[in-house]
């Protein structure tokens, strides 16, 4: 079997991760989940696959090159243009990105599976293709049983009794669902499904081409499959699914690192005093990073690599990227740090340079300004006067 | 800068009209608030409620009338919401300064 990754999303609710990093990039502890995929793809043999990219395309694309290096073929079918100010994406859609890929070379020869390259998933991908060529369809839909009252965020698929597709709902609400049957967007098709797909047009598998299928009155199925799917589509996704793995809730997910004590792990090099740090797992600290005596870090917490941890900062269920110098003022509830910006998962997002916070949260490569060391000693003092002020008022009240 | 004045009891109420808080207006801010404690104004509720940015000069600037109002009266923040809240949280300053959920809550919260 093939297969094609869609890499071709803009992922415009994971903004502002995604200014700099395309979708499938986005790591879960550390690794693309896109790489998990390719990893998922290998285990269960499929070792060609093509990966449509657009959006921030270089960066998927020089992060996986050839696929040498995971034990597959990888190809990349760019859509877009090179204009004067560089590259400008111009994505297909996801029947047509396939649809270009097949006029190209013919690629798809043979039955392939279609995933999008950003949700962490352990689908048993040898069971699904077995009941695919089972139903003998033109196309399958693999599909999840969710709870009721969560059908208005996915697309609801009615199935007869053998199983065929006949009806689709795209987010209904609880009470007009025809079922709890959700298109999870994994597609195992037969190379005819191309004759249902227009040429040089933009053109999506879940509203038009499916659409089109049943309206054609082809026959294709839907088989429900028991596996975890972590999607990763909006901010508080990303955290979430960084929470799970920490606290081991994804299966079979690898973590990064060594187990230090129980519920740490880190890289290598690392530099912490482990007796005037406090800690409480989940927490895993990325390599060459250093975390200062008197700092406190709460879990579930991800610290990444090459990051600084200064004395007096306050760390509680926190997400950093790498290259972080975290001041000792810094006070991070529920954070997202990532490209100089801090992000609450309810949306609020902090950019430390417009705000003139580089004082407290920083990359570590950035040296400190004149106007950042004024600042610091300023709100530094007023804390140590402040404090002093409360001790004088607890005397007082003792 | 916008900046509006009322008393409301014994409490000076100092609205900011402004929506951005940044390195332009933080000199005028602490000018103008100055000019009140000079004007024998000792408690006073500044209304952050209308402000949806706030960068790290005009938190230097509050900063600086807190430490000029000392023991001898208060400044109370009042309705900060966002990422203006989110800002006080991370600097830690949400523990020096009194903070309020609105303009009557400070009131309210002094007088109680």
């Amino acid at each position: 079997m093939k297969a094609m990754i869609l890499a071709a999303g803009k992922g415009t609710r994971v903004r502002p991760i995604t200014n700099e990093m395309p979708k499938p990039m986005i790591p879960i502890l550390r690794k693309p989940v896109m790489e998990s995929i390719v990893e998922l793809l290998r285990t269960h043999d499929v070792q060609e696959i093509v990966v449509n990219t657009s959006h921030l395309a270089p960066v998927i694309e020089n992060y996986f090159r050839d696929g040498t290096q995971l034990g597959v073929h990888i190809a990349y079918s760019y859509e877009g243009y090179m204009t004067e100010d560089g590259l400008e994406g111009k994505a297909l859609g996801s029947a047509g990105g396939m649809k270009r890929i097949q006029e190209f070379s013919g690629f798809f020869d043979e039955t392939f599976i279609v995933l999008c390259g950003d949700a962490w998933i352990d689908l048993d991908i040898s069971a699904a293709l077995r009941q695919h060529r089972e139903k003998g369809g033109v196309a399958t839909i693999i599909l999840q049983e969710v709870p009721h009252e969560e059908v208005h965020k996915y697309g609801v698929v009615k199935l007869d009794e053998r199983q065929r597709i006949v009806q689709f709902q795209e987010k209904p609400k609880p009470q007009y669902a025809v079922s709890n049957l959700i298109n999870t967007g994994i597609y195992i098709f037969e190379p005819e499904i191309f004759d249902y797909i227009p040429s040089g047009v933009e053109y999506d598998i879940g509203s038009q081409l499916f659409p089109a299928l049943v309206g054609a009155g082809e026959e294709f199925f839907g088989i429900k499959m028991d596996f975890q799917w972590v999607d990763i589509g909006s901010v508080p996704d990303v955290w979430a699914a960084t929470r799970m793995a920490l606290q081991g809730k994804i299966h079979g997910f690898d973590m990064p690192g060594k187990e230090v004590r129980p519920g740490i792990w880190t890289g290598i090099n690392v530099s912490i005093n482990w007796d005037r740090v406090k800690i409480k797992p989940p927490v895993y600290i990325g390599s060459s990073t250093k975390i200062e005596a008197g700092s406190k870090i709460m879990g579930p917490c991800m610290i990444g690599a090459n990051c600084v941890v200064e004395t007096g900062a306050e760390i509680s269920e926190c997400l950093i990227s790498d290259y972080t110098r975290i001041g000792g003022m810094a006070t991070l509830d529920n954070k997202l740090i990532f490209g100089g910006e801090c992000i609450s998962p309810d949306g609020n997002v902090i950019n430390v340079s417009e705000t003139q916070i580089r004082w407290l949260v920083n990359d570590t490569r950035r040296v400190l300004n004149p106007s950042d060391i004024h600042d610091m000693l300023l709100f530094n003092n007023m804390l140590s006067f402040y404090g002093e002020l409360e001790l004088e008022r607890e005397k007082e009240m003792a | 800068m916008k900046l509006s004045t009322h008393t409301q009891g014994e409490f000076t109420v100092a609205v900011i009209g402004e929506t951005r808080m940044d390195a332009a207006v933080a000199p005028e801010l602490k000018h103008q608030i100055a000019q009140l404690l000079d004007d024998g104004a000792t408690r006073i509720v500044l209304d952050l409620s209308q402000v949806t940015f706030m960068d790290s000069s005009s938190l230097g600037a509050l900063v600086s009338l807190l430490k000029m109002v000392g023991n001898r009266g208060d400044l109370i923040i009042a309705g900060a919401k966002g990422i203006v809240a989110e800002l006080f949280k991370l600097t830690r300053m949400d523990r020096v300064f009194r903070m309020a959920d609105s303009v009557d809550a400070a009131v309210g919260a002094v007088v109680a």
